[in-house]
This record gives structure tokens, C-alpha cells and sequence, in this order.
């Protein structure tokens, strides 16, 4: 019954896309419109029944909260992607690598580079609660490194995290309830300040309390590592 | 790798020369954006005082050919520190020959990008080359040097590379497609291997159907899955509904690729609503599971206002809630055209925010003014102050930028 019902849904959505196709007329070049006031690009695209792509909360242009829709990704992609008929690369790595030659005057700059809206108001101290909502948002622009490499200038204990603090005068720690958790929710905070993991192998090598998850697939990581990730907790050929 | 990023700079000041000697002189066209720049900040490494020069230049040079196929462009930025210590430093953000149409076919663009694929993005030093006019699908190749930044410095070690390959569909004006393959290697092995894909499909003129995947090759698991829906209501009227979930990834290469992570996802929602051309609101709502029945709720009302056609004021409430902590703040921008060359900015932000039980509630604020001067229609003046109120070392956290730009 339910391969009756996918072969029917499949049959009805290709019949849409077909009638949708047909209906279209070619996709067209945009240079000439490059330079165009982004509010009369709506005399086509609302008029005429044309989707907008560069609607409201586009990348969180014209919004103050830009965690908000992933849809950039899909329309900044290699297919359709016609951006670089109106816009130059700048445009792109002003929010990804840094930089900020044509930015707004509402745009803050963090030392030399322009900051994306959602890096809101004094982002050094909310950074915390906005890395752990949704840690790939970082890391679609951060490689890992960045994070390190800024955290690794501070002391060590410096920095305030629940399973890390004294739970009493005895100074017993959270560490054994929270720190598992904690971990599994959110992985990259522990690499930002341990980045060679040295301090979860104490507890987590060969012998010990297992890491992995329950379908963990060790012949792939051995083979695309060469083995070296392994041995940092097995000895040669117990893997 | 300072010597690499200081020769890769030679262009860019050769290109600030070229900038000065004038723009007619060949027959090349040659534009772009020069920005003068000094920036002043506190450091958060040392807690001092810190003042820079900066050039930033961004440029295209085309026609260089009869047939108007092939063409340079650059973007990259010096800077000098004169107060703080921490001297000079160069950045470039890409420098690329672009040469299009080789048979009518091929694409190819040479040296350091800004590449993205469904399955990867990254900046590299090395080549891209897209077939293309050979039926319904086209081909892309891409590889090279795999460049990393940090805060104020290049983090690119020795054997950092990207290769990476993608099939997209062409020739449906209602339907964009694409399936793409993401290699990223360190000097332990192969650190990512990414299997990535994108959909988006037009509907009945108002629907716009799109998604978006990311499958690792290694824990064999979609690290990254996006779906969504956006529905034109009218010309006034959007709501968009997504889907996403993820899990933490790391490279293979790193021991915590190897650790039981939770899968994190979401649900939201949001409507945008232009009521006339002087008022235009927003809300949206956010589901958040960080698994293990831990969850987040995320709330945004916005409010745009035109009371008159030169002068706009944009609030936000943004309220979250949950694990991770409590953020509860609103945003105000409001710019003002005085005349066609002046403008007038200014704007705040103010946060309350908890992040676990260990902290208290604190606030997190920031004012700032600005004003942008167009000398006339290709040099303009920024000024640029921003004050962060009780954060982190300061009580006046001080910052802010005069620009003296140069369209050419």
C-alpha cells in the first residue's frame, strides 16, 4: 500500500513539474537589472507571478535575527545560481572570509572585518548561547580552527561552563551527571578549547568508557585516515 | 605562509596603482571599489586600545579580449596597526583569472575563489572549470589549496586541500538541481568526504518547493538535511515553513569525528506581511530538539516603518528560550536620507540573556551613529562610532571606522 501511495505521489509530482516546465518561459539573464533598486525588482516578480528570490529574509538581509531560514543555500548553489550576474564575489565573502569594502552603515565591523546581523549586539559575550542553538550556522563560515585559535589565548578555566564549575564547598563538579550530555549536544564547544581531544582520552581510549556511537562505522575512518585517528587510543593491529 | 599571503598581495597593490593612473587609459574596462579606511577598536586579547589603517580594494578588469571572454578580478585588504602592536597584515579574499565560453562550452577560473557546492564550500587556491552546453546537465570541477582564516591571522597548514565535483541540471526554468561530491584532505588523510545535493522546484507561479542535503561517506549519515516551502500568499504575503536537522561533524582527522553525538533539529515558521509602503511587519517561530528531550523555542516580531518615503525604522523583539540559555533583546536601526548625499544612521541593540544555570541574567547593549557623505557620485565619506555598554573588560567598549570610498 505505501509503495502504491509513493509511486502515485512521485507520478503526481512529475506530471506538476512537467505542466510547470511547460508553462515557463526560458530563464532569463538579470545583468541589465544589476544595478536596479531591489524594490522595483517586485514590478516583475509580484506582477507577473514571478517567485521572488531576494525576498524579506533573504540571508537575513534587511532582518535583525538572520538564524532564521537556511533558503540561501539552496538558491547561492551551482545550479540556477545566477548571482554573479548582479553581484561580484565581495558580496559573498564580506560574510563568509571576512572583509567590508561597500558595507552599510548599519553593518558593525569586529576588528577589521564586517559581521553578519546575526552576530548581535556585543556578540563576545552572547556568542556562547548562539554556538550551541545550532553549531553548523558557525561552522558554514568558521572552519574549527577559528575557534581554537581565538579561545587557546585564554586561560584555561577562565571561561564559565556548568559541568567545569565547584558544585560545593568540597569542591565536587558537575563533571560526571553533566558532562556526557553536554558533550553529545554540543561536541564542538569541548573541541574549542581541547582541540587534540587529549583530555577525553584519558577516560575514552581502548579498555575504557566507548565513545562511539552504537552503528559506529571504524573501517571508514581507519581507511580515509590511514589508521592514524585509531591509534591515537588502540595499539596497531587491534583495530 | 606569510611570504605566500604578502606575494599574493603584489597584484593588489599593482592594481591600487593601475587605480590611480586612471581607468581610460587602455581599452580595458576596469572598476571596482577603492576603501580607505581607519578603524579603531579595543583589542579582546589584551584589553588595549587599537587604531589601524587599512586599504581595501576590489576590482574587475574586463574586456581584455576582443571577444570580451576573459577577465580579472580581486578583492583583498592591507592594514596597519599604529597602536597596539600588532602591526601589519595583509588578507585577500580572491584574485582570479575568469575565462568563459572556450568552445562554448567550458568555463574556467583560475586562482584563489570563493567556491560552493551543495556538498562544500570553502575558499581556494586553485581552479574551477564548469562544461557547460552539453545537454541537460552540466559539470563542474573544482580543486586546490584549501585557504583557512582565523581572527586576524591565516590558519592554512601544509597540506590543507579541496577537490570537489558537480552535476546540476539545466534548461528547466522552474526546477534547479544538483549533485555534488566534496573531497577535503589535512596532513593526516582525508578529513572530510561529503556527498552533497540541492533542490528547488517553481510551482503554480507562488510556490517555491527547496532542499538541501549533506551525507558523510565516512560515519555514513546525513550530517546536514534541509527542507522547505515558501508560499507567494499575494504581493504583500510570504510565509515560509523549513525543516532541518543536523549532527555535529568534524573532520575524520580530528579524534572527536569518532565520539556518539545527538541529532539536533528544528522546525520554523515565519510570515512577512507588507501592509502598505509605509508599514511592513514580521514574525516567525522556531522549534529547537537537541535530542535527549532538550528543546529550544525561538520567537521574532519585527516591525518596518516609512513614515515618510526618506526616512526608515526597523525594530525587532527577538525572545529565546530553553537549553542553552535565555536571550531576550530588541534590535532598533532607523537611516535617514537628509538629502540625496547625506545619510543619517543610527541604531541599538539590547539584550538580557542567561546562559546556564551558573550565570545570571546580564545584559548585553550597543549604540551606534553613523553617517555616510557622497562628495558626488563616486567618492563617498563613512563615519562610523559604536559603544558597547558593560562587556566583557570595558565599561565603554569604543569602537568605529571612517571610510573614504572611491567607486571607479
Amino acid at each position: 500500500m505505501k509503495k502504491v501511495f509513493f509511486i502515485c505521489a512521485l507520478l503526481i509530482y512529475g506530471l506538476l513539474v512537467f505542466q510547470q516546465q511547460q508553462s515557463s518561459a526560458e530563464k532569463m539573464s538579470h545583468k541589465e537589472y544589476a544595478n536596479m533598486p531591489l524594490k522595483d525588482c517586485n514590478e516583475c516578480h509580484k506582477a507577473q507571478g514571478i517567485p521572488l528570490s531576494h525576498d524579506n529574509d533573504w540571508a537575513g538581509k534587511h532582518h535583525q535575527n538572520t538564524d532564521w531560514m537556511g533558503e540561501h543555500r539552496a538558491l547561492a548553489g551551482k545550479a540556477g545560481g545566477n548571482c554573479n550576474e548582479c553581484h561580484t564575489q565581495a558580496f559573498c565573502s564580506d560574510c563568509h572570509t571576512g572583509g567590508g569594502v561597500d558595507v552599510e552603515l548599519r553593518k558593525v565591523t569586529f576588528k577589521r572585518n564586517y559581521m553578519p546581523k546575526n552576530h548581535r549586539s556585543d556578540f563576545i559575550s552572547i556568542h556562547p548561547i548562539k554556538a550551541k542553538d545550532n553549531p553548523q550556522t558557525c561552522t558554514r563560515c568558521h572552519n574549527q580552527r577559528y575557534c581554537s585559535d581565538c579561545h587557546v589565548r585564554f586561560p584555561k578555566g577562565s571561561l564559565r561552563i556548568k559541568s567545569h564549575n565547584p558544585l560545593g564547598s568540597n569542591g565536587q563538579k558537575y563533571w560526571a551527571l553533566d558532562h556526557s550530555t553536554e558533550a553529545r549536544r554540543n561536541l564542538q564547544s569541548c573541541q574549542t578549547c581541547h582541540p587534540t581531544g587529549d583530555v577525553c582520552i584519558k577516560c575514552h581510549s581502548s579498555g575504557k568508557v566507548r565513545p562511539h556511537p552504537r552503528n559506529f562505522k571504524a573501517g571508514n575512518f581507519r581507511d580515509k585516515t590511514n589508521g592514524k585517528m585509531c591509534l591515537k587510543c588502540h595499539l596497531p593491529g587491534t583495530f | 605562509m606569510v611570504r605566500i599571503q604578502k606575494r599574493l598581495l603584489i597584484p593588489l597593490l599593482g592594481a591600487t596603482l593601475l587605480t590611480a593612473t586612471g581607468t581610460t587609459t587602455w581599452a580595458l574596462e576596469f572598476h571596482g571599489r577603492s576603501s580607505t579606511q581607519y578603524l579603531w577598536f579595543n583589542s579582546v586579547f589584551n584589553g588595549k586600545k587599537q587604531a589601524e589603517f587599512a586599504q581595501l580594494l576590489s576590482f574587475a578588469l574586463t574586456d581584455i579580449d576582443k571577444e570580451k571572454k576573459f577577465s580579472v578580478h580581486g578583492y583583498g585588504r592591507i592594514s596597519q596597526d599604529v597602536m597596539n602592536g600588532d602591526g601589519f597584515d595583509g588578507r585577500l579574499f580572491y584574485f582570479y583569472a575568469d575565462y568563459r565560453d572556450l568552445f562554448d562550452k567550458i568555463d574556467i577560473r583560475a586562482g584563489r575563489q570563493f567556491v560552493n557546492y551543495a556538498a562544500g564550500s570553502a575558499l581556494v587556491d586553485g581552479g574551477m572549470v564548469d562544461l557547460k552546453n552539453v545537454g541537460p546537465i552540466a559539470f563542474s570541477v573544482m580543486g586546490g589549496r584549501n585557504v583557512l582564516y582565523g581572527i586576524d591571522r591565516e590558519l592554512t597548514r601544509a597540506g590543507d586541500t579541496v577537490f570537489g565535483a558537480a552535476a546540476t541540471l539545466v534548461g528547466y526554468p522552474a526546477t534547479d538541481a544538483e549533485i555534488s561530491y566534496f573531497l577535503k584532505q589535512d596532513s593526516n588523510g582525508v578529513a572530510r568526504e561529503t556527498i552533497g545535493a540541492m533542490f528547488r522546484q517553481y510551482l503554480f507561479g507562488g510556490l517555491k518547493l527547496y532542499g538541501n542535503l549533506r551525507f558523510s561517506t565516512a560515519s555514513e549519515t546525513f550530517e546536514e538535511v534541509l527542507g522547505g516551502v515558501k508560499y507567494f500568499v499575494n504581493e504583500n504575503l510570504v510565509v515560509t515553513g523549513e525543516w532541518f536537522q543536523s549532527y555535529p561533524t568534524f573532520d575524520y582527522t580530528s579524534i572527536y569525528s569518532i565520539f556518539a553525538v545527538d541529532r539536533y533539529q528544528e522546525g520554523s515558521f515565519r510570515a512577512d506581511y507588507t501592509i502598505n509602503d509605509m508599514f511592513a511587519i514580521r514574525g516567525a517561530y522556531k522549534r529547537q530538539d537537541f535530542g535527549e528531550m532538550t528543546v529550544g523555542d525561538v520567537f521574532e516580531a519585527g516591525l518596518k516603518v516609512r513614515p515618510i518615503p526618506n526616512l526608515m525604522i526597523d525594530l525587532a523583539y527577538d525572545r529565546r528560550q530553553g537549553y542553552a540559555g535565555s536571550l531576550d533583546g530588541v534590535t532598533l536601526d532607523v537611516q535617514y536620507d537628509h538629502t540625496p548625499n547625506l545619510q543619517l544612521a543610527g541604531g541599538m541593540a539590547y539584550d538580557v540573556y542567561i546562559k546556564d544555570r551558573m550565570t545570571n541574567r546580564t545584559t548585553s547593549q550597543s549604540y551606534w551613529l553613523g553617517t555616510r557623505y557622497k562628495l558626488d557620485k563616486n567618492m563617498s565619506f563613512d563615519l562610523r562610532v559604536q559603544d558597547n555598554v558593560d562587556v566583557w573588560k570595558f565599561k565603554h567598549d569604543w569602537s568605529g571606522r571612517v571610510a573614504f570610498n572611491y567607486d571607479f
